[in-house]
């Protein structure tokens, strides 16, 4: 098993709606690829700071004429939450995603679709340029840390 | 012979965020009386592995889509395989749409009205639409019990806004399925209307019927509609030809209301429910739909561009639109 990436990172709110990609070489088939993300905070717990974010946006979306009921009821959105979702792409395209809202994640990516993770793409691994991006929907607190790692695994000759 | 066959045209399993897998929800599927669904993941199409199986072990058709769940709105593209959304900004949602287009598949938007970020990520639609020939249909009823959901009144203003504007896009409903529970609200049926030749596991003709507008959105009942002019007879997503508009020959409005035979559904052509012809002239003509199930009358098609028929009436005590349809639509 070797570790072909291990990086982390900080975000803050400018980070919403940027995509970080990075970028590993795989010098020989592996038969499998293993992925750990994690990021925190996932909720924001600053009611404060979270009701003018919540009245901000009400005030964009709603229609005029329901603004003031849903911003009456404005708890029903809090707390906001972080959202980050991962995808990966190989030397032959797209892998598959994990747009999903759990805060640590493990995932495999491997030849055989019953222990390939929900999401991704079974298939060979070949060896090339792979990349994995963390696509920064949302950070709505003032800094959110994530750590990722890619390991791969027995090089198949 | 067009037969209608109640779909579900936006759903997610584990391969995303939803939490009942494919299998689950098809067996839920079938016993809510559906006969379809289109997988629409977030952003990706691995679920699609299993629809194979689960499709003949449930006997509900699976359409393969995505849910583009991008920064500034999200996307619902069927009968393509995955198409890159990533390196694509705020501006560049036509290229997106291109990028579907050229294989093969068509791309609706989902829930436009949604509240946006950072209440939910992406939800409200914001990119801006340059040519709005280019989208195939919007999901102007969104979520379960979509004829009272605040966020699908806009949404249906936009499409009719839109419809008299001249362009014809086709409108679906989409629960956005996460999870099955034995409690949940109903959600509506989008009915797609094939050829009794075309079988509904044709991602094909489905798709097409979708793109033409042959649906009819629904709590229950299918609402047939059919315009019969000069000998001929034309259907949902139909456009009559000028010739036709100006030959001054009367064309006869047929609508026919079937209620669904699931229990849950019970709503038809009863007291207290109205049928309404909607057009870009506004309101043609408003009836009394009780005990009428069969339904004729005669339309005149000057100045008509399109029109819709819907069925309006009690739902558990809330007056609500139960049906309505997509246009049929005339040359001008």
């Amino acid at each position: 098993m070797a570790v072909l990436l291990a990086t982390e990172g900080k975000l803050t709110p400018v980070s919403s709606k940027t995509h970080i990609t990075y970028q590993f070489q795989l010098n020989h088939e592996c038969e499998f690829l293993d992925i750990d993300f994690k990021y925190a905070p996932k909720q924001y717990q600053d009611k404060a700071a979270s009701h003018a974010l919540i009245m901000e946006a009400i005030e964009k979306y709603a229609e005029p004429e329901w603004a003031e009921p849903y911003k009456k009821n404005w708890e029903g959105f809090y707390p906001l939450q972080n959202l980050l979702t991962l995808s990966v792409d190989g030397p032959e395209g797209f892998r598959g995603s994990a747009h999903r809202h759990p805060p640590e994640q493990q995932h495999r990516i491997c030849l055989d679709a019953g222990l390939t993770s929900p999401g991704f793409i079974h298939g060979k691994l070949a060896p090339g340029v792979w990349k994995i991006t963390v696509s920064v929907h949302c950070v709505v607190t003032p800094e959110c840390r994530y750590v990722l790692e890619v390991r791969g695994g027995e090089i198949v000759d | 012979m067009t037969e209608w066959i109640p779909f579900e045209l936006h759903t997610h399993t584990p391969h995303s965020d939803g939490r009942h897998t494919l299998l689950e929800m098809c067996q839920t599927a079938a016993r809510l009386g559906l006969q379809g669904i289109a997988l629409t993941d977030h952003n990706t199409v691995s679920g699609l592995i299993d629809a194979e199986a689960v499709s003949q072990e449930t006997g509900i058709a699976i359409i393969p889509g995505m849910e583009w769940t991008t920064f500034y709105g999200h996307m619902l593209t069927l009968g393509a395989p995955y198409c890159e959304w990533r390196d694509l900004g705020q501006g560049d949602i036509a290229k997106g749409i291109a990028r579907v287009h050229e294989q093969g598949g068509i791309v609706g938007i989902a829930h436009p009205y949604s509240m946006g970020s950072p209440i939910c990520t992406g939800c409200h639609w914001e990119y801006t639409i340059e040519d709005w020939e280019q989208v195939d249909y919007m999901e102007v009823w969104h979520e379960t019990m979509p004829p009272i959901k605040n966020h699908n009144v806009p949404a249906l203003r936009q499409w009719t806004d839109l419809l008299n504007q001249g362009y014809r896009i086709s409108a679906t409903s989409g629960r956005d399925w996460h999870h099955s529970g034995d409690r949940d609200a109903l959600a509506a049926y989008t009915y797609v209307g094939l050829e009794d030749t075309e079988s509904p596991a044709s991602s094909q003709a489905v798709v097409k019927a979708i793109r033409q507008g042959r649906l009819c959105l629904s709590m229950g009942p299918v609402l047939e509609v059919s315009l019969r002019v000069g000998g001929k007879s034309y259907r949902l997503g139909d456009e009559v030809p000028l010739q036709e508009v100006n030959s001054n020959e009367p064309a006869q409005l047929s609508v026919n209301i079937t209620r669904s035979s699931v229990p849950e559904r019970p709503w038809g052509a009863d007291e207290g429910c109205m049928l309404i012809i909607t057009s870009n002239l506004g309101e043609l003509s408003r009836v009394s739909a009780a005990g009428r199930t069969q339904w004729i009358e005669g339309l005149s098609l000057e100045g008509l561009r399109w029109f819709r028929v819907e069925l309006f009436g009690p739902i558990h005590g809330l007056l609500a639109t139960i049906a309505f349809t997509n246009p049929i639509y005339v040359e001008i």
